[in-house]
């Protein structure tokens, strides 16, 4: 098939591995990939790069608050083993130079990159790596840990250090993503070991670590710029990394640019008016912008518009609750003809349109169609067609017996159900409305009802909700996101029936469907094979079995847009929250 | 007096703890829970959810919640813990509190200035071309909402190329150290949100001191004033507006409440880093000791707010005793 072209991660890791042994260097800067694909040449240092924040960070410690403005700052300043190559999304040496993995896949091998320091001057070890895995990122009582990435049914994978710049990771079973998770950040051991149970601290104590209140001085990290300064509600400054260890293509030290601002603006009209004043030199705008700048663009502002297909986002998707309430509704939504029969009705093209005004593009089914492990499932969302979604709803026999225009379900009353969507979001509320009259016009009803959106999820995973729109971040690796696709996962929350009775327990294996039991299966699998052939064969078909089975009716994924002040070069389109996603070292002024 | 002083603020406490025990079981009431909006993110584990639940004490009953957070103020004038940010709510209040009254009394002040000058010009020259343009004026300042003039005057800015549109300094200028370039830079953002916020008030503001004059006008001592021969000027100021502004010192006192609170739509399209949007985020993430706390605290500055104007009032009006 296709899977002998996928380029083998742990081919990729295993040439690197060898080439760096043999030539064992000392301090070894990593000199930056050529990027001419994306527009990206050589810049020139100094200056400065003004982004914006939606709010003040809840903290500096990244592990101890899960928020966006936390995230994007503390990107800044941190770095993990791993990073993306920011053009192919394939994995690159970080902190590591290289690694290697034992032939069953338990045992990773990390070769650190020597002469790194921390902002503060003191040398990075292996023993900053192990103490952040051990005492950081496997604390559950860490707010924005991530235990459960290395917790193994069970059993919890072990960090030692070989010697100063050699660290083993040792993993009960085999991990197929494994690498992926190396690019979260490590943080330094003489700085936060206070914090923590080895430094005599009681676990939930990291929470409390790198407050906005604390020492900024004490805030040391690998990154490419040292935070400076910070003022509530109003801005925070970084200052460039002195120590940084990546250089462009003639060795010029990167981070080109000498500071790093990120101003906290709230709300799209307050930052449109910070970047059309000159302020702010990027920003990320919405589809609901897009016009608006376009026009100015067009009217010889000095900024460019640019659009991008990225790999992160969320890809909004109807869902069906299979185990609703009202057993009669619950029949209707398990039924594959059903979601099949809505699938049709579902105006892709007009959403875009209106909803995105064209930023964004028909959905994939789990993976993001710029992704690795894409597969086109184009030819299986089937073109909008109300007629034959009556059809469909008619040879199952739910038919407009009283005419009152809408269809009944057998004698038990009208095809009818209620949609949660978030009130407060410029994307599901007009998307809601096309649906509504869309799925009216087959004779299907759709009550509206706006809830929060940060409440979308929680209400979805209880019982009492019929269906919802709701979307789910794409990941580079299918694994990453497995407690959402795989049935009886904890976000499974359209069929919850094969979820675990207890937390922690078995899934409900009896409650799956045949192909839910295949797409199980695929998902353990996938997990702990290390061949990233065979990993991408079996996400393939899982990929075909969602898109033909459709647990829920992804809608579409909205394309990304920003505007980027002409005095800035080197601009690449990212979240700005991804680790391992970091172009902003290469954004120069020209 | 002084009794009236003392009972009024002893009765405070009483009020400020009712205050807090309904805040806090309203705030219940809305739905989900703090830890919600985490739950998508893959890194929170339900392990982890369970755990930060013990940690902030959710896992306790309410009334136990709530009792905890009674003695934490009591017996170590501790006001809760953040959620969000892992922080005293002290704290994250006072970093935005400088601020928020800076603007409010600013928008306060400038909306007296304006307001009872013009109030007292169109009573006296009652539907004249003055009191019809002023009339205007405010209904129209009364109609557009203060976000909307915001935005229209950020285009306007931006039309002309200014660069002031929002926040309350320059980039350059905002961790910088205080300097007068720096204050000039301040002024120079600071006169926006203080029209946009106090033109609402200049509004119902001149009206009611119209109404008012116009009231005191047609009094007897009003005309006995002018038929003893005094100037016009003396009947004005002297006779009729120090008894038609009695009403407005009340007002006063409670817009006092405002100082704490501000104005949520206008901070937040004007970017100002004052207490409305903080609450407003507060109340969407369920940060609920942060919640209760800022609503406490606007409490009791409206309840010194009217204690104030009527201290104010009887020194003002000697014919207003308290005993």
């Amino acid at each position: 098939m296709r899977t002998h072209k996928a380029f083998s991660v742990m081919t990729v890791s295993l040439v690197v591995a060898t080439g760096i042994l043999a030539s064992t260097s000392l301090a070894a800067p990593k000199t930056m990939p050529d990027y001419s694909k994306l527009g990206i040449g050589i810049g020139k240092p100094g200056g400065s790069y003004t982004l914006v924040l939606g709010d003040s960070p809840q903290s500096f410690m990244y592990y101890g608050a899960i928020d966006s403005n936390a995230q994007s700052v503390t990107g800044q300043m941190f770095d993990g083993l791993i990073e993306y190559n920011l053009a192919s999304y394939k994995i690159e040496p970080a902190l590591a130079e290289s690694w290697t993995a034992s032939s069953d896949g338990k045992v990773w091998t990390f070769k650190l990159r020597q002469g790194v320091k921390w902002q503060d001057g003191v040398d990075f070890t292996a023993d900053d790596v192990v103490f952040t895995f051990d005492q950081i990122i496997v604390n559950p009582e860490a707010k924005g840990g991530d235990n459960d990435a290395f917790n193994f049914n069970g059993v919890r994978a072990k960090f030692e250090a070989l010697d100063k710049y050699t660290v083993k990771f040792t993993l009960p079973v085999p991990n197929g993503a494994f690498l992926q998770k190396m690019r979260t950040f490590i943080l330094p051991k003489h700085k936060l070991e206070k914090f923590t149970e080895s430094g005599g601290a009681k676990k939930a104590d990291i929470n409390n670590a790198w407050g906005t209140n604390s020492n900024l001085d004490d805030i040391v990290g690998t990154g490419p710029f040292k935070i400076k300064s910070y003022v509530p509600g109003q801005k925070v400054t970084l200052v460039k990394n002195k120590y940084y260890w990546k250089e462009d293509a003639k060795g010029t030290q990167l981070p080109y640019t000498d500071t790093l601002e990120y101003l906290i603006v709230k709300g799209p009209d307050a930052q449109a008016a910070q970047f059309l004043n000159g302020t702010l030199d990027s920003y990320n705008i919405s589809g609901a912008q897009f016009p608006d700048f376009k026009t100015k663009e067009a009217a010889g502002a000095a900024f460019k518009v640019i659009r991008s297909n990225a790999l992160f986002g969320s890809p909004p998707h109807l869902g069906f609750n299979w185990n609703a309430k009202n057993a009669v509704l619950a029949r209707v939504f398990s039924d594959l003809r059903f979601r099949q029969a809505m699938q049709l009705a579902v105006n892709r093209s007009r959403i875009i349109d209106t909803v995105y005004n064209g930023l964004a593009t028909l959905p994939g089914h789990g993976v993001a169609p710029i992704s690795n492990y894409y597969f086109n499932t184009t030819k299986y969302l089937g073109e909008f067609d109300l007629k034959e979604a009556g059809a469909a709803l008619d040879a199952m026999g739910l038919k407009d017996t009283d005419g009152d225009g809408v269809r009944n379900i057998g004698g038990a009353g009208n095809l009818e159900f209620t949609l949660n969507y978030g009130e407060d979001s410029s994307v599901y509320k007009p998307m809601s409305t096309i649906l509504q009259n869309d799925f009216k016009a087959v004779g299907v009803k759709v009550n509206l009802k706006g809830i929060p959106s940060s409440t979308l999820l929680s209400t979805a995973r209880g019982q009492d909700w019929e269906a919802t729109l709701l979307a789910f971040g794409d990941q580079p690796d299918p694994d990453l996101r497995k407690p959402i696709w795989q049935p009886g996962g904890a976000l499974y929350y359209f069929h919850q029936a094969t979820q675990p009775a207890t937390p922690g327990g078995k899934e409900n294996f009896k409650a799956m469907t045949s192909w839910e039991k295949r797409v199980w299966t695929i998902f353990d699998k996938a997990s702990q094979t290390t061949d990233q052939g065979i990993r991408k064969a079996l996400y393939e078909e899982w990929q075909i079995l969602f898109a033909k089975n459709l647990p829920v009716i992804m809608i579409a994924k909205g394309a990304n847009a920003a505007v980027v002040s002409n005095k800035i070069g080197n601009f690449i389109w990212n979240l700005g929250v991804i680790p391992g996603y970091n172009p902003v070292p290469l954004v120069y002024n020209k | 007096m002084f009794n009236f002083i003392l009972k009024r603020t002893l009765v405070i406490f009483p009020t400020l703890l009712a205050v807090s025990f309904i805040a806090f079981f309203v705030i219940q009431l809305q739905p989900g829970s703090f830890l919600d909006s985490y739950l998508e993110d893959p890194r929170f584990s339900q392990e982890t959810v369970t755990r930060i639940q013990e940690q902030l004490g959710l896992d306790k009953p309410l009334i136990v919640q709530y009792g905890l957070w009674v003695w934490g103020i009591v017996t170590r004038g501790d006001f809760g813990q953040s959620f969000t940010a892992n922080r005293p709510v002290a704290g994250l209040i006072g970093e935005r509190m400088f601020w928020t009254v800076e603007i409010a009394a600013l928008a306060l002040i400038f909306s007296w200035l304006i307001a009872i000058p013009i109030g007292i010009l169109t009573a006296v020259r009652r539907n004249g071309v003055v009191d019809g343009l002023a009339s205007f004026l405010g209904y129209a300042g009364l109609a557009i909402p203060d976000f909307l003039l915001g935005l229209l005057l950020i285009a306007l800015i931006l039309s002309l190329n200014g660069k002031n549109v929002g926040g309350l300094f320059s980039n350059e200028y905002i961790d910088a150290p205080w300097s007068f370039s720096k204050l000039l830079d301040h002024l120079a953002h600071l006169w926006l949100p203080i029209i946009v916020i106090g033109v609402n008030h200049v509004a119902s503001l001149q009206r009611q001191m119209r109404a008012n004059m116009l009231d005191v006008l047609n009094q007897d001592y009003v005309r006995t004033a002018r038929s003893k021969g005094l100037q016009e000027r003396i009947v004005i100021y002297r006779h009729a507006v120090r008894n038609a502004i009695n009403p407005l010192i009340s007002i006063a006192g409670l817009s006092f409440a405002e100082l704490t609170s501000g104005s949520l739509i206008a901070a937040t399209v004007l970017g100002l880093p004052t207490i409305g949007p903080f609450l407003y985020d507060s109340i969407k993430a369920k940060d609920q000791y942060v919640v209760i706390t800022l609503l406490l605290l606007s409490s009791l500055v409206l309840m010194i707010g009217n204690l104030l104007a009527d201290v104010l009032l009887a020194i003002v009006d000697p014919r207003i005793r308290y005993e």
